[in-house]
């Protein structure tokens, strides 16, 4: 199992000058094993995967793509895809089943008039759509596949991709589980924790418990850290987490490297290294802390 | 007036050390008239830029006021519209102007992409800014001391696309992106619109020679005719195309000068780079 990291930043692609060494393009990662090429998220990564591909002398003819959600930092790649328009590809996607509208008609709305010169019609790959919920279990060849529900707004999926070579947890979009509970409604945040009942309470702890699992004993996990903990306190509602907060998760659930990821916008090269290092120096012995760089590579040592 | 660019790269952004001179953010460009109207042609990921900088003045206190054109609403002329901090702000104000589509208005297409499944926001009713959305006509209108002409250089009913023209005291910018001349009769308005433009800004993202496909999208040679024809004073070219290089984009413009300087045309060219500034 080998992990390549192909967009690291949240909310939007960023091109600037103190921001290239991590990365300007927003979430994907490629995850291949004896052959098989996952990829999660669509980002603008997913671009630089596309032309990483082209280059190979002979590419996969099957690809699956793990959505954690369809939020436009997530699959504003997507159409930059090349294989979507090669009719001997095949194109498994997952996502999130909602009851207010499908994967495939939320993706075909993203790309379509008004939005993109683009129909589904056009793209020449077989696309086939599964939509999976909390807690979902599958194959992918040699990769066993687990999910989990992050704690963002209208919801959004976790991934555990595990094989006998390793472990990937993969959460690039969630709050902590403490202040606020995401679901289908948009939170109003008045500066002060919303009053919480007790189920939801009840729910937030789940949740906690369910992504602690899900990333037990990772390899790697990459996780939200968009945030600065000063950014947290003042907008808990955007649903993301900070490195400290990310920190705990991955201490809380003793995988062997975190990887904070999702890096905001404004983040330069210099700030992302001073918070790797002060997330190192806060971590218990044995978790590497690091940062998403474009272009990392993660496999295990043999 | 005066033009500044904040995003001038098509169809995606682009994060390249060999691309940043030129600049990887997609479409957005800030005009400020002589009494200080600001007014913003299309919101891709330059926007987020642009709403950074206007923070630091009236819009980062909720007192800012400003004119958006938009052209259309292909992802790279708008998707930078909903994040930043100024939007969000109560007391900012935006008066958006830009085409209907036959799928929807502008305010409720923008409206989908802000929808829970696309965006946090959760819908255009969040929105700490006031939005008011004008659909876009071919009857003048002022902005400050600037009149205003639209154009619509589409027939494709979907994805209306719009151009722009703004005068001040007798100095014209015209703004041409994603046109299709292929559609007939689209060149001879564009030339029309374009005619005596101190100033265009026209997207030209490839070269005849260059086999892409681009739904129809014009070439960078049509850019050229049609300022030549128009007999526009300065040409800008934008909307790059997002695998080319500083060098490369340079060599291009190296190349289209010598050729107009050997057909002794008078007509000046410039490739938009973000953060260039103009005086029109």
């Amino acid at each position: 199992m080998r992990v390549r990291i192909w967009g690291t930043r949240g909310s939007y692609p960023v091109a600037h000058a103190h921001m290239l060494r991590y990365g300007g393009n927003t979430t994907c990662v490629e995850v291949e094993a004896e052959g098989h090429c996952i990829i999660l998220d669509a980002g603008t990564g997913l671009r630089m995967l596309s032309e990483a591909l082209q280059r190979l002398p002979a590419q996969p003819r099957q690809y699956d793509l793990l959505i954690t959600h369809t939020h436009w930092d997530h699959i504003i790649g997507f159409p930059f895809f090349a294989p979507l328009f090669d009719p001997n590809v095949s194109l498994d996607i997952y996502g999130l089943a909602r009851t207010q509208s499908s994967l495939r008609t939320t993706l075909a709305g993203a790309l379509s008039d008004p939005l993109f010169p683009l129909q589904f019609d056009d793209l020449r790959a077989q696309l086939n759509f599964f939509e999976i919920g909390a807690g979902s279990e599958f194959e992918l060849g040699p990769v066993k596949v687990r999910t989990a529900l992050a704690n963002h707004p209208y919801r959004a999926l976790a991934y555990r991709l595990e094989t006998s070579r390793g472990v990937l947890t993969f959460i690039p979009d969630t709050g902590p589980f403490h202040t606020v509970l995401f679901g289908e409604q948009r939170i109003e945040w008045a500066g002060q924790p919303t009053a919480r009942s007790q189920s939801e309470l009840r729910e937030l702890a789940a949740m906690k418990e369910a992504i602690l699992e899900l990333a037990y004993g990772a390899d790697w996990l990459i996780y939200d850290a968009q945030f600065t903990d000063a950014q947290y306190a003042r907008f808990p509602h955007w649903g993301h987490s900070s490195a400290s907060q990310a920190r705990e998760i991955a201490e809380a659930a003793q995988v062997r490297q975190l990887i904070l990821f999702h890096h905001d916008p404004h983040r330069t090269d210099t700030e992302l290294d001073q918070i790797v290092a002060k997330q190192q120096s806060l971590a218990v012995p044995g978790l590497l802390v690091t940062a998403a760089f474009e272009g990392m590579e993660l496999e295990r040592r043999p | 007036m005066k033009v500044r660019f904040w995003g001038v790269r098509g169809y995606v952004p682009t994060p390249d050390a060999a691309m940043l001179r030129y600049g990887g953010n997609t479409c957005c460009t800030a005009v400020t008239g002589d009494q200080g109207e600001l007014i913003v042609l299309d919101t891709g990921t330059g926007f987020c830029m642009l709403g950074d900088e206007l923070m630091q003045g009236e819009f980062g206190r909720g007192r800012g006021t400003l004119t958006l054109l938009i052209s259309h609403t292909y992802w790279d002329h708008i998707l930078g519209l909903p994040f930043p901090g100024v939007v969000h702000i109560p007391g900012n104000r935006l008066d958006i102007y830009g085409p209907d589509s036959t799928r929807g208005s502008l305010q409720m297409v923008y409206d989908g992409m802000l929808s829970p499944v696309y965006s946090p926001v959760f819908g255009l009713a969040h929105i700490g800014a006031t939005h008011r959305f004008t659909p876009i006509s071919t009857e003048p209108f002022i902005v400050g001391q600037l009149t205003i002409r639209a154009m619509p250089l589409s027939y494709r009913p979907h994805s209306p696309i719009w151009a722009y023209r703004l005068e001040e005291r007798g100095r014209v910018l015209v703004y041409i992106t994603d046109v299709r001349y292929g559609e007939s009769g689209i060149r001879e308005a564009a030339i029309a619109f374009a005619r005596n433009a101190h100033v265009l800004i026209h997207s030209a993202p490839y070269l005849r020679a260059e086999e892409v496909e681009d739904y129809g999208h014009s070439r960078i040679e049509d850019a050229i005719e049609t300022a030549q024809a128009a007999d526009v004073e300065r040409l800008v070219l934008f909307h790059h195309a997002p695998t080319r290089t500083d060098d490369e984009l340079d060599a291009i413009v190296d190349r289209l000068r010598q050729m107009l300087a050997a057909q002794g045309s008078a007509l000046q060219l410039l490739a938009a780079a973000e953060g260039m500034e103009l005086v029109v």
